[in-house]
């Protein structure tokens, strides 16, 4: 078992996502806000702002002029499109590096992070639920709790891969069980720490959907099923590989049958070129 | 040199300097054919079962789907003169989650779609390394036929 405090000390050893994620999301969910409103809290932050300028000047976009302020980018590429940019690239450093104990290298995480934020949009979409770009950030972060807890899973590898390999356990199980925290307890308090929301904090929790009363909340269930697809089409996928749960009920709760779970796939299949070009980021 | 098959993609070679890869498989399929009389080899990576679903996808990206990427692999290496009757043919991928089932069980249906598809057109598996809860990377090597399988967290292997 891992004490409290040890893990702490190690969060607040952390890249932290920047500050301005937060405020971001906090002005792009409220209705009242303006494109003004929103491009402020971007450009705040320059490291950012740098980041969304030149993925916008990439090939992808195909500008014919250059894009140079956030205004810019919001005239031409739409507020959605300069927003998910932004949450991306705070993203981006806390996600990129390589996590040995779930046997991803550098990039894999982040791919995997992106995928699963990609799908979440279309899942949102789909489903027209309110709050998208808190569901799209949700899946992009999710999986943090990994970063601290990789060489814990490293040192117990023989245990977890026990459990899951002949006990029936998924690998979130196994973690809960050989190390007394999984990743997802454990992203959610490292989330707690960077100061997100009570939301934000309560779906990076529950994103396994291991508490199944939790299944009632669409942007919980959104995150999860974003997951299962993103596992499904292996980008990214570590050494935990498929080995977490699949919950009928919540497909049923969503309203997702087999055939719209296939459309969100072969509409991922269509975009790759995006996600290839936002994976630059890092 | 390698080349790289991307998610809903395929490659043919017949060039013996080169290898043939495509990564993380998860519950796509990634379908291996190799002629070794003429050395001639590809790989395809599907993600879906069946076409019908969206046709106008299936005719921007056939190599999506098993029912309309599986016929133009083999036949871009028949064009390079590789032949049905000594095609070597290996299946890696298809892997699922946990108590995923029925028809939500889509890394399943990617391999029934493809087992269909061989059993109408008598061609045979030689070798497979398919379901299970693992993502899976493969790679052929065009000069001899090797095909290498590895799981995320653990080394390549030879099948």
């Amino acid at each position: 078992m891992i004490s409290l405090q040890t893990l702490v000390a190690e969060v607040k050893n952390l890249q932290p996502i920047p500050a301005v994620a937060g405020q971001l999301l906090a002005v792009a969910e409220h209705p009242d806000s303006s494109m003004a409103d929103i491009a402020r809290v971007i450009q705040y932050d320059p490291v950012i702002t740098a980041g969304v300028l030149r993925t916008c000047n990439s090939a992808y976009f195909g500008m014919k002029n250059p894009v140079e302020s956030i205004k810019d980018a919001v005239n031409l590429l739409g507020i959605d499109q300069v927003i998910e940019l932004a949450l991306l690239k705070s993203g981006s450093q806390a996600l990129g590096g390589s996590q040995k104990g779930y046997g991803m290298d550098e990039g894999d995480m982040w791919r995997y992070s992106v995928s699963s934020a990609v799908l979440a949009k279309q899942v949102a979409v789909r489903l027209g639920l309110k709050g998208k770009n808190t569901i799209f950030t949700a899946a992009l972060i999710k999986d943090m709790g990994k970063i601290v807890l990789e060489k814990y899973v490293a040192d117990a590898a023989k245990k977890i891969t026990d459990l899951v390999e002949n006990q029936h356990f998924s690998f979130q199980e196994a973690e809960k069980k050989a190390l007394g925290i999984d990743h997802a307890e454990l992203g959610a308090m490292i989330a707690k720490i960077w100061k997100f929301s009570p939301r934000m904090v309560n779906i990076i929790r529950h994103h396994h959907l291991s508490d199944e009363t939790k299944i009632a909340d669409k942007q919980i269930a959104a995150v999860y099923l974003a997951d299962c697809l993103s596992m499904m089409l292996g980008n990214g996928v570590g050494a935990d590989g498929l080995a977490y749960r699949f919950k009928d009920q919540v497909m049923k709760h969503l309203g997702i049958s087999a055939v719209d779970m296939s459309m969100i796939i072969a509409d991922f299949g269509i975009n790759m070129q995006e996600v290839e070009t936002l994976l630059q980021m890092a | 040199m390698k080349q790289i098959v991307g998610v809903a993609d395929m490659k043919v070679s017949n060039n013996p300097g080169e290898s043939i890869i495509t990564y993380s498989l998860g519950s796509c399929i990634g379908l291996v054919i190799y002629d070794p009389a003429v050395k001639v080899g590809g790989i395809l990576h599907y993600m879906l079962p069946d076409s019908s679903i969206d046709k106008q996808k299936a005719a921007a990206r056939p190599y999506m789907f098993a029912d309309s990427g599986i016929p133009r692999l083999f036949k871009t290496a028949y064009q390079l003169g590789a032949a049905k009757q000594r095609m070597k043919v290996y299946v890696a991928g298809g892997a699922e989650i946990l108590d995923q089932q029925g028809f939500f069980n889509i890394g399943k249906r990617n391999y029934m779609a493809l087992k269909k598809m061989f059993f109408k057109n008598k061609v045979m598996i030689s070798a497979q390394d398919v379901g299970g809860n693992v993502n899976r990377t493969v790679r052929i090597e065009i000069a001899t036929g090797d095909i290498y399988v590895k799981t995320s967290g653990s080394g390549e292997v030879k099948i």
